[in-house]
């Protein structure tokens, strides 16, 4: 009922240009005849110039009055003189309808379509969901949304399922966002999401690989941090988990798994952004790929995607060492860079995380690389410094088209060799 | 510590608690096992093997710091450079000294639309001086075109005069990567000034990236210097902290490029970088030890 008659207000003022700033709505209880009389007298007074929404009736009916700013004290005055009660029941009409008003434009302003989202831009958690729910909702056939889990702060951990059919099919998985300040990944997340819907069925390479293997893609790896990135630090790079003994907040989600954890390559300083956290698997975030990796058990190609630094890496971080698998990885990674260069002449280098970058321990790649999936790679988008994390928009849709190339040729090859 | 029984009058010889080094060490020791710690694909140069060739990453280290020391001596916002290919020439370990690589290296220019003019190959020597930070640099470039540099500095100067509301500025670029055009100049020299700091810092194992300008302290021009002041956040590695650094300088196109700084290390030891001039924070954690 409120809701209507404030509605009815809002269109007032759209058409009247009225404003409601410090205006209040009383609700008068008329305890017997008398009283109603004397509210009926308020009614009269018009220079009080009040709106009764709910006009004097009889005793112990509700008498709703908006009143504006400058006759409020009087009416109080009034009404409390005569003892006849009132509460406030909108203290302030003009906040509450801007209020409402920014609800109905949140709401027009929302993305009806996949085919209308902006690519081109950097978008919220909330917009990001939205688009998610679009486009299952677009290709039900092809598109689910499985939740894996909840983040520390309570919020969803949602993995979108491109898949033809049959029953665990092997598949490949694509995560992006782990670290929230590397907001190209994400970005990429939801295109890649839109192009794997466009060329299934156009593009005959893509189909085949679909056809025969599932993909699972995790566009917001890190939902806590991405918001905070939003909402308080762009750079934020870690999860939000507290930290009992520190003041400090989270932990580094590349660092949490189960592979090399605590070795050198990753710091025991709750206060640093490289921090492993307790034990390995401490955070949800990582704990729910694990537990879904290891439920599904038919994962051949897992694929961790970060920024910046254009580079393309397999395991091992937290050992030099090399992987058994090297010469067919760094042979894969060749032909992945290759391909990726082709489209814009972007230069990446490629190579083991540990000889390539920097020793990272208890990094994904390492952990799922020894779990048994060969096809393990960690990939550094754009760019290589000159804008960082920061990187323009307008940057957004070459990065993941190149980038793209480089994950078909991953999915090709993951296809043509099954293990 | 409550002494153990009434008999005992004189302390005993040697350190109380003999597992606890000397605090005034401590900090060395953290400082030292961090060193170690961090990227192992760089080689220590004072180990007890035979010393080894320098690693890819030992190469980009020193092409780094190289190409940072080049830009600060340039003095020329216009004329910035970013690194491109890089080749090892030879190298030798003193172990009183430090380690040296000769490498050769190309570059690119920093403004994009600079990126087709050709820019000539640069030779030097770099010393990473054992554990400490501001390795010793000669670096050598192809000749720069230098009367299109003065005259691309005399513009940007000219522009930098007419700012106006430069101490209201706040992060550049902003969250999204976006530089308005009149900041432009702002931030190439901003940039120029990093680079003094990015070569003092830089390490065998440290390198960094200038991310973006978080405020402006001070901003006064004049016809004979431009006189800024402002803090700029570095992006580490490998250590991924972001380190403010507080940084001012005066700049006259061709003239003098004058610059000092102090930056803010968060973290304890463990994982900070070495010590900058004159401002070691000292640690206050020791917890890990």
């Amino acid at each position: 009922m409120r809701g209507l008659l404030v509605l009815s207000v809002l269109l007032g003022t759209v058409f009247g240009y009225e404003d409601f700033v410090g205006h209040q709505v009383l609700r008068i209880s008329a305890a017997d005849e008398a009283q109603v009389q004397k509210v009926k007298e308020l009614e009269d007074l018009e220079h009080l110039q009040l709106d009764f929404w709910r006009g004097p009736t009889w005793p112990g009916s509700p008498i709703d009055v908006r009143v504006p700013f400058h006759s409020i004290q009087a009416v109080k005055i009034f009404l409390e003189s005569h003892d006849i009660s009132y509460e406030i029941m909108i203290k302030d009409l003009q906040s509450l309808l801007d209020e409402e008003q920014e609800q109905m434009f949140a709401f027009r302003t929302q993305v009806q379509s996949t085919d209308t989202f902006n690519y081109a831009t950097y978008h919220t958690l909330e917009e990001i969901y939205n688009f998610m729910d679009l486009l299952v909702a677009e290709h039900p056939q092809l598109v689910s949304k499985i939740q894996i889990g909840d983040t520390y702060e309570g919020r969803p951990i949602y993995v979108l399922k491109f898949s033809t059919g049959g029953y665990n099919r092997p598949a490949i998985w694509i995560d992006t966002g782990i670290h929230s300040r590397e907001w190209v990944t994400q970005a990429s997340g939801v295109w890649f999401a839109k192009k794997i819907t466009q060329d299934y069925g156009q593009d005959p390479t893509f189909t085949a690989i679909l056809n025969n293997m599932d993909i699972f893609l995790e566009i917001v790896t890190n939902p806590d941090g991405f918001a905070f990135t939003h909402s308080k630090n762009r750079l934020w790079r870690k999860t939000r988990s507290l930290t009992s003994g520190s003041s400090c907040v989270g932990v580094d989600p590349n660092r949490n798994w189960d592979s090399g954890f605590g070795k050198a390559g990753s710091s025991s300083n709750p206060c640093s952004e490289t921090y492993h956290g307790k034990y390995p698997n401490s955070e949800v975030e990582v704990k729910s790929i694990v537990d879904f990796v290891t439920n599904h058990g038919n994962i051949k190609a897992f694929i961790s995607i970060h920024s910046y630094s254009q580079l393309l890496l397999y395991p091992y971080g937290h050992t030099t060492e090399p992987a058994p698998d090297k010469e067919e990885l760094d042979t894969l990674a060749k032909s992945a860079v290759t391909a990726l260069t082709s489209l814009y002449g972007t230069k990446y280098k490629y190579g083991s995380i540990i000889t390539t970058i920097y020793q990272a321990s208890g990094s994904t790649v390492d952990w799922t690389y020894s779990q048994g999936i060969k096809y393990s790679f960690t990939f550094e988008l754009r760019d290589t410094g000159r804008y960082g994390f920061l990187l323009p928009a307008s940057e957004i849709i070459p990065t993941a088209q190149e980038t793209w190339l480089a994950l078909l040729t991953i999915m090709e090859y993951t296809l043509n060799h099954p293990y | 510590m409550q002494p153990r029984g009434q008999l005992r009058s004189a302390p005993r010889p040697g350190p109380a608690r003999p597992f606890a080094p000397p605090r005034a060490l401590l900090p060395l020791l953290l400082l030292l096992l961090a060193l170690r710690g961090a990227a192992a694909t760089l080689k220590d140069p004072g180990t007890v093997d035979a010393p080894e060739p320098p690693s890819p990453g030992m190469l980009q280290q020193a092409a780094r710091a190289a190409l940072h020391f080049f830009n600060f001596r340039a003095g020329s916002p216009s004329a910035l450079r970013v690194l491109d290919k890089v080749q090892e020439v030879g190298w030798q370990v003193d172990p009183t000294r430090g380690y040296q690589v000769n490498l050769v290296f190309s570059t690119q220019a920093y403004h994009l639309q600079d990126r087709e003019r050709r820019l000539g190959r640069c030779s030097a020597q770099v010393l990473f001086k054992n554990q400490k930070p501001g390795p010793a640099v000669t670096v050598r470039c192809a000749p720069l075109p230098e009367k299109h540099m003065l005259r691309e500095d005399r513009l940007l100067f000219k522009q930098l005069k007419q700012l106006k509301g430069a101490l209201n500025v706040s992060s550049i670029p902003d969250d999204y990567g976006n530089i308005d055009p009149s900041l432009r100049p702002m931030w190439d020299l901003a940039v120029l000034g990093s680079s003094y700091v990015m070569w003092e810092r830089t390490t065998q194992f440290l390198y960094y990236y200038p991310l973006r300008i978080s405020s402006v302290k001070q901003w006064k021009t004049s016809d004979h210097a431009i006189d800024f002041d402002y803090i700029i956040l570095l992006h580490e590695f490998p250590t991924q902290e972001i380190i403010p650094c507080h940084i001012h300088l005066i700049w006259y196109p061709g003239k003098w490029l004058k610059v000092s700084y102090h930056c803010e290390d968060m973290q304890t030891p463990e994982a900070s970088s070495g010590t900058e001039e004159g401002s070691a924070v000292a640690p206050t954690d020791f917890s890990n030890f």
